[in-house]
């Protein structure tokens, strides 16, 4: 195995056979000079990329190819490339040339000033204006106000990072979309932004769509619910559980009032105090998983205290 | 009882390996049900193997402790030379558990699966070795043409019409069981109690080769079953289970924050009407209405709950897993420590 690259790219392709070529050829012209790798991941496509990757792999030993054993979606393809990726810096972008690769030097100059993640945004988009960059306005916000990470662009797949803290995060589901959030509030990462080209689509189809928004949503309160209550879980069971038991509260209030203004014989004396009592019930409920969600993660504590935020020695 | 990779406390561990060389192909007959006379068993289905230069094979038995009036007369051929192995677990553990202590006790390449039960000519055990050892992954037997009753037939059709999307229509027949696979397959299929006949919809979701080979059902397999409503319902209840595994394991939160939305969506809709006729001057204080608005909501929030424990779970387990497969070893290169 030769000596470990500086910089490596990890680049998921699903069926982009026309696009390979160019853009391997972008970035060795981009990377000249500098010591690098390529890795292309192969994310189960079927009309050639495979092969095409192969070819170019066989005439250039920078540029490595692993392969998906069927299409298990850009983040696993990301994570796989993570996985396999040498370089003390990992460079990811987008396999269908709307990344321009003449941009990764100056991400990784911008990470030498200091960051262990630099993202890019596209600072002049070309995409439909209605179906992909108003929902991808409305999600930046939504990310960036959940995570804390003030990042304006979490669709753009250029990004470099750190290696120290990909070993930190592991990517699961469809977390590719906010990869840079999740590594930086896991990871507690310094973060940077650069202005990035963008390209519009030369070849092939897009393979986005509206419909994924309800998952986005739901893994989005997965990570913001792992990220600020993963020391203490409790709280945030807590919370759900004094709201409810608030609730009952108000209804055992009305429940008391009906009683005493109508008297017992006149009053209903079944439903607001069983609606007080179903609400106090969901606050034990909430209670108790808490203590669940804390057992959980005492058991992971004790099997892992190792994993450290990465941390800067001061100048050095 | 969870995956078991040695028998039980108690079995009786045979240690009948002629030669002491690793066997290429392993053929395990799980036996929890009861089975055939094994020994025709062992007779007619090691034929096509025998028949085949440069294959060597072993049959390996695991049963539960309630069965060893039919494994002996297998464990007496066994001192004779044949290549058996017999094993016994110490408790009723479901065959899942059998094929995994088999699996354990052998070192073949090849492993075939082979029901207790005849289902499909011997022959065709040949054309599955084959197939695997010509590439595919795993080799699954479709028992076509089919000669027992139509009541039979259409159980299958229904079955394969509830699980055809997660096999992306490519399965006919799964409760036939006979296959042949590399052990790999076997070996990180994540398979527990009776999902083990779901075992090549999990490999087509792992993305491994799968081929499906029709073969001639098996005289002895004709008889019409109709089942107690008992087993139709596990049935279901293991499909569900299946559906949840496959889909929703990386995200539980979208299983249950669906029913949880609907749930606390249709209480919040109840709430809305209530308030709406308090504000026109209608009490609502004796309306059992109200109770089942609040109902819908408490229910539909603790789904939610439920639904981000799991999710903490799977968080906590996401370091150790890995969602994807590469195609082959040859293409992996490891991350230097």
């Amino acid at each position: 195995m030769s000596a470990r690259p500086g910089i490596t790219v990890v680049v998921p392709v699903f069926n982009e056979q026309s696009n390979v070529t160019p853009l391997v050829d972008a970035a060795a012209r981009a990377l000249a000079g500098m010591s690098w790798e390529l890795i292309l991941v192969d994310d189960g496509s079927d009309d050639g990329t495979a092969t095409e990757a192969a070819r170019i792999a066989r005439g250039d030993r920078r540029v490595r190819v692993i392969r998906l054993a069927r299409n298990f979606g850009q983040t696993a393809a990301t994570q796989a490339g993570f996985d396999h990726a040498r370089g003390n810096v990992v460079v990811t972008m987008d396999g269908d040339l709307q990344n321009d690769p003449a941009d990764i030097p100056r991400l990784v100059a911008k990470l030498n000033e200091g960051y262990d993640l630099v993202a890019g945004w596209r600072e002049r988009r070309h995409d439909t204006l209605l179906t992909r960059r108003v929902p991808s306005w409305l999600a930046n916000r939504l990310i960036r106000w959940l995570t804390g990470v003030p990042i304006r662009d979490n669709g753009c797949s250029l990004r470099a990072y750190r290696s120290e803290l990909l070993e930190r995060v592991r990517l699961y589901s469809d977390q590719h979309r906010f990869i840079a959030a999740v590594a930086a509030a896991l990871g507690a990462a310094r973060v940077a932004e650069i202005p990035v080209r963008h390209h519009a689509r030369r070849w092939g189809r897009s393979k986005y769509g509206l419909a994924r928004a309800p998952r986005v949503l739901a893994d989005l309160l997965t990570i913001h619910m792992i990220r600020s209550f993963r020391e203490r879980p409790l709280a945030l069971f807590g919370l759900g559980a004094l709201a409810a038991a608030a609730l009952g509260f108000a209804f055992a209030t009305a429940a008391v009032i009906s009683l005493t203004s109508f008297g017992v014989a006149k009053a209903n004396a079944v439903v607001l105090p069983g609606a007080a009592l179903l609400c106090w019930g969901l606050a034990c409920y909430l209670v108790l998983l808490g203590l669940l969600a804390e057992v959980a993660l005492r058991e992971e504590r004790e099997a892992n205290p190792g994993v450290l935020p990465v941390a800067h020695q001061e100048g050095v | 009882m969870t995956a078991q990779t040695r028998p039980a406390p108690g079995a009786s561990l045979m240690t009948v390996r002629p030669g002491g060389r690793a066997f290429s192909i392993a053929v395990i007959v799980p036996v929890s049900h009861g089975a055939d006379s094994l020994v025709e068993l062992y007779r007619d289905y090691s034929e096509p193997l025998r028949a085949q230069s440069g294959w060597s094979f072993e049959f390996v038995v695991v049963a539960e402790p309630w069965y060893r009036d039919l494994t002996s007369p297998l464990v007496a051929l066994a001192a004779r030379g044949e290549r058996i192995r017999v094993f016994h677990v110490g408790q009723s553990v479901g065959e899942t558990t059998l094929l995994r202590v088999g699996l354990a006790n052998t070192d073949a390449e090849i492993v075939v699966v082979l029901p207790a039960y005849r289902r499909v000519e011997p022959a065709a055990l040949r054309e599955l070795v084959q197939r695997v050892s010509d590439g595919a992954d795993l080799a699954v037997a479709r028992r076509w043409p089919r000669r027992d009753p139509w009541i039979n037939r259409l159980q299958t059709r229904a079955f394969h019409a509830l699980i055809g999307g997660l096999a992306d229509g490519r399965l006919h027949d799964v409760a036939c069981g006979v296959s042949a696979m590399r052990r790999e397959v076997l070996e990180r299929a994540p398979l527990y109690g009776d999902l083990l006949r779901f075992l090549p919809v999990f490999a087509i979701r792992q993305g491994y080769q799968l081929e499906e080979i029709a073969a001639a059902q098996h005289a002895a397999d004709g008889r019409a079953r109709v089942h107690g409503p008992g087993t139709y319902l596990r049935r279901l209840v293991d499909l569900l289970g299946l559906v949840f595994l496959l889909r929703f394991t990386e995200k539980p939160l979208r299983f249950f924050g669906l029913i949880g939305g609907l749930l606390t969506s249709g209480g919040g809709a109840v709430l809305t009407l209530l308030l709406l006729q308090r504000l026109a001057g209608r009490g609502i204080a004796d309306r059992p209405l109200l109770l089942l608005g609040v109902l819908l909501v408490v229910l539909g929030v603790q789904a939610i709950a439920l639904g981000l424990i799991g999710e903490i779970v799977v968080h906590l387990h996401a370091g150790h897993q890995r969602g994807y497969r590469l195609r082959d070893a040859a293409s992996r290169t490891d991350r230097p420590a």
